[in-house]
């Protein structure tokens, strides 16, 4: 019970759309918003939310730049966003390895 | 708790009331413990349901980068590999190495794509990439072309059945892409198969012609569908 109670996740990563964000970008290297947009359904507002408080917490890179003078977001995964990443994972894995089925 | 019950004097009944209540707030406690190890373990459960299918889907996507470059590159090679063959007929020139410098070139073309293509994945993610095409890829080509040399060394086959063994050797290929990756190169491999076996049945002598029209705009038309549904979903 101790060892279980040890465990504790990542509540910024925890959030099912940050969650989907970041799996996205451990496949991706780079993400634009509207991609993000669209594969997470999210709004223009819900979306920046969420990658701020990610960008807040040093886990992703956000990039804003002009391509034929229209304005373009990407993001990407830094290298402390990617540890943490796999922290919450091997923290999913042992709370699974843990408590017993039944 | 069984400790400081152990210590405590039974005839003290203020501690044993307090030792009472005290256990019985830990049995709650436990009780609520476990419940929220359920919901945590429910999460967790979830959790990893959701990361496998994102990561899936996009991998999936990810896939299709440069595969829509590397057909078209494949399909230009089958045009201009046929058509410098027949020009090459008219004034006697080096058949073989016409396609061994174009298959060269394609390689090396290929080889590009799939480095800009790995640049685009997150770390380590692109090793994959660059190692199945060098061990799916490279050993069927070089198994293409042993099978031209026992041909051409081979007096008693035809060199008409060249295109033929490596269009097979190809379409074996797409077949086993198929099976193990995407299911849309099933039906290339079979189509392949198909169109080869009944040109080397029905029109052998005119096989290289037919096969490569027919092998350069299949792959053509993939890389263009492919970089149309590359594009939509990026």
């Amino acid at each position: 019970m101790k060892e279980h109670l040890a465990i504790t996740l990542d509540k910024v990563i925890h959030q099912k759309t940050r969650l989907g964000l970041m799996s996205i970008l451990m496949v991706k290297k780079e993400a634009e918003f509207n991609y993000l947009k669209e594969k997470l359904k999210l709004t223009d507002g819900n979306l920046s939310t969420h990658m701020s408080h990610l960008e807040k917490e040093g886990y992703i890179k956000i990039r804003k730049q002009f391509v034929k003078k229209r304005p373009k977001t990407t993001c990407g995964l830094t290298e402390k966003g990617r540890r943490a990443f796999s922290d919450y994972l091997n923290n999913l894995e042992q709370i699974i390895r843990v408590i017993p089925k039944d | 708790m069984l400790i400081f019950y152990k210590t405590i004097d039974k005839r003290d009944n203020r501690a044993y009331i307090y030792f009472v209540i005290q256990s019985y707030f830990y049995k709650k406690l436990i009780c609520v413990e476990i419940v929220m190890d359920k919901n945590q373990q429910q999460e967790a459960l979830e959790s990893i349901e959701l990361i496998k299918e994102i990561i899936t889907r996009t991998q999936k996507e990810m896939s299709l980068a440069g595969g829509g470059w590397i057909a078209i590159v494949w399909g230009v090679f089958c045009y201009l590999g046929i058509s410098g063959q027949k020009l090459l007929n008219l004034y006697e020139g080096q058949i073989g190495l016409w396609w061994g410098g174009l298959t060269l070139l394609a390689l090396g073309a290929t080889y590009l794509i799939v480095k800009a293509s790995v640049k685009k994945q997150a770390q380590g993610k692109g090793r994959k990439v660059m190692r199945w095409f060098f061990l799916f890829w490279l050993p069927l080509l070089l198994l293409a072309y042993t099978l031209t040399f026992f041909c051409i060394l081979l007096p008693g086959i035809s060199e008409n059945y060249i295109t033929i063994f490596i269009l097979l050797v190809v379409s074996t290929g797409y077949l086993m892409l198929g099976f193990l990756f995407v299911k849309e190169l099933i039906i290339m491999g079979i189509l392949g198969m198909v169109s080869t076996i009944v040109t080397a049945v029905f029109f052998l002598e005119y096989n290289d012609i037919i096969l490569s029209i027919l092998f350069g705009t299949g792959l053509i038309i993939t890389g263009l569908y492919i970089n149309q549904k590359w594009k939509k979903l990026s």
